[in-house]
């Protein structure tokens, strides 16, 4: 099925300026029917969760639960499965700091990954003295399943990974990693940050035992994320915090916490921005994953084509659109990244991101461009007109100031 | 809203330079500059290709620049050294900005080492060692690796003052009126 992409733009309002935007995979827009459940919330049944039994604060915690339930279904989870917490961030550190680790065990993490998935693994590396293992990929950011079976053995507590590199586009290979990584009896963190917003992700089929997405990232308000945990896992991953809401009975040198979703939730969770985010599950789920998989396709394979015709482009990652997601960087032969990207703003409205994208490592030791790189990302309410305005205002900064 | 670039697509292509100008590009604001006549265009001349009806302002109008230092802070790759940010001038002379880069291209035309001009988008690149500065038509002007403060915002007033001449001879050409 195609897209109707002209009414798909005209539910996100921040278009109407005339902006083109194509820097979703820092953060994306939020669409009109998202807002109005947010403010709904607000306008309507405002009262705190889980707490009080008059009939508002029932209608705000179905609400609230509801929302659980949408986002667990845009993943084939379990609505106990999902937690609410802030972003992906809070939910890598969570895992970082809610498992058990003992002296000398292993983390195998990856040289393509976010900093959010990365130096939380440095840390408890040190204070848990730990062993980190990082998988290296080759100059496309290509890792295959022999590359972590090298890494991966019967130490291993954790391999955490990206589904999609939020730099390079590339999807390293999940399902086999999670079969390598449970036959040595380690459990498996899925980043996907960059994988949930875009395509189909299903945990049954991948099977990992952790998955961590952000709401800000598909379509949802800022300030809310979620992380999948396994059913069973969940009772031996310590909260981050704890505190009201999280727990079945307190006395005076005691506490219980409770089990399921709400023990990592202490206090007032951010419950409008929860409610957005299962708003923006059921908005991707009407327009439907694979569309918008294959909408960003197209465009990506038009970026690709464009830029492949500029002189002094150095692409980075696969030069072929089936084997990436539409998030391309590069550089211009002699250019800082920042100055590109100030130039596409100011002469024709295009918005994309400069620097090293919160992946120094990646840029410093498989790019060899420790000054960064320019990115360009699509989403689902991009369109041909946006990729080619784009590519125009590329060429002839290339032509002209390269 | 349109952009230039909505135009840009309805011209030739070729940069054949017929026109006079170095690209279709630069022919187009020059166009919108009241600088030439799309009939100076041999496809458009000819009938080769319709002649686009144009109607663009440059979005920077909506918000006339203010003069100030919008940052200055360490570069993001090279924290040792400086970046800077600053609006020159409120553009007053054209529509098209405080600085007229299409001056600048038939003044500077390759006379000065490691100065690139492009009339086409409307900004100036100049690349030293004590810095590598940006100057944008509408009068912003930005520095990344700046040695330090000083010579950051030295390298900042000498591409302003090169520019200035473009801006000299704009003011020239309307007071001749
Ligand atoms: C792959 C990846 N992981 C993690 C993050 C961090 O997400 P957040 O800033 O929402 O915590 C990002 C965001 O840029 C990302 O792209
Ligand atoms: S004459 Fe026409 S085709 Fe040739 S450069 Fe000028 S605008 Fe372009």
């Amino acid at each position: 099925m195609m897209l109707d992409i002209n009414k798909i733009r005209e539910d996100f309002t921040f278009l109407r300026s005339g902006r083109i935007y194509l820097d979703s995979t820092a953060t994306s827009l939020t669409p009109e029917p998202v807002l109005k459940k947010v403010l709904e919330y607000y306008r309507e049944y405002r009262a705190n969760v889980g707490r009080g039994i008059y009939n508002t604060a029932q209608t705000a915690t179905s609400a609230y639960e509801n929302a659980r339930a949408e986002v667990a279904k845009l993943i084939n989870a379990k609505p106990e499965e999902i937690i609410f917490v802030r972003n992906t961030t809070e939910a890598t550190n969570l895992v970082a700091n809610g498992l058990k680790f003992q002296e000398g065990e292993k983390i195998v993490t990856t040289i393509l990954e976010h900093h959010s998935n990365y130096i939380v693994w440095l840390r408890v590396k040190n204070t848990k003295k730990l062993e980190l293992s990082v998988v290296q990929s080759d100059r496309e950011g290509h890792l295959s399943p022999s590359d972590f079976a090298a890494h991966i053995d019967r130490r291993t507590k954790l391999v955490a990974v990206t589904h999609t590199s939020n730099v390079l586009g590339v999807r390293p290979p999940i399902k086999e990693i999670v079969k390598l990584a449970h036959e040595q009896g380690s459990l498996v963190l899925v980043d996907g940050a960059q994988s949930v917003p875009h395509t189909k992700v299903d945990v049954k089929e991948l099977g990992c035992d952790f998955l961590a997405f952000s709401g800000h990232k598909m379509c949802g308000p800022t300030g809310v994320g979620a992380l999948y945990i396994k059913e069973d896992l969940q009772a031996s991953v310590e909260p981050l915090c704890i505190g009201g809401g999280s727990i079945d009975d307190v006395g005076i040198d005691y506490y219980r916490l409770r089990g399921g979703p709400n023990k990592y939730e202490a206090g007032t969770p951010p419950i409008a921005e929860a409610i957005g985010m299962g708003a923006a599950a059921t908005y991707l789920m009407n327009i439907g994953m694979d569309n918008i998989e294959d909408h960003e396709r197209k465009l990506t394979r038009r970026m690709l084509q464009g830029l492949a015709n500029i002189e002094g482009i150095s692409l980075y990652g696969p030069k072929d659109a089936e084997k990436r997601a539409g998030i391309i960087s590069f550089n211009l032969k002699g250019m800082n990244p920042h100055d590109v990207a100030v130039a596409l703003d100011t002469t024709s409205g295009v918005m994309v991101r400069s620097g090293h994208h919160c992946a120094l490592p990646l840029h410093k030791h498989v790019l060899n461009a420790p000054n960064g790189s320019v990115r360009a990302s699509v989403y689902l309410y991009n369109n041909y007109d946006d990729v080619d305005v784009f590519l125009d205002t590329l060429a002839e900064i290339s032509k002209t100031l390269m | 809203m349109k952009t230039l670039y909505d135009y840009y697509r309805l011209f030739p292509h070729t940069d054949c330079g017929y026109c006079g100008s170095t690209s279709c590009l630069t022919m187009l604001r020059r166009y919108c500059l009241g600088k030439s006549d799309l009939n100076s265009c041999i496809y458009f001349k000819s009938g080769e290709l319709p002649s686009p009806k144009i109607s663009y302002s440059p979005p920077h109008l909506k918000e006339p620049p203010t003069e100030k230092i919008s940052y200055i802070r360490p570069c993001p790759s090279e924290p040792t050294k400086v970046t800077i940010e600053v609006n020159v001038l409120p553009q007053t002379h054209s529509p098209y900005g405080y600085f007229d880069m299409i001056t600048a291209d038939s003044i500077f035309d390759r006379q000065i080492p490691n100065l690139k001009i492009s009339p086409s988008l409307g900004i100036v690149r100049i690349e030293s060692e004590a810095g590598d500065v940006m100057v944008f038509s509408e009068g912003k002007v930005i520095i990344r690796r700046g040695a330090d403060e000083k010579r950051a915002f030295w390298e900042i007033s000498r591409a302003v003052r090169l520019l200035w001449a473009t801006v000299n001879r704009k003011i020239r050409a309307e007071s001749a009126h």
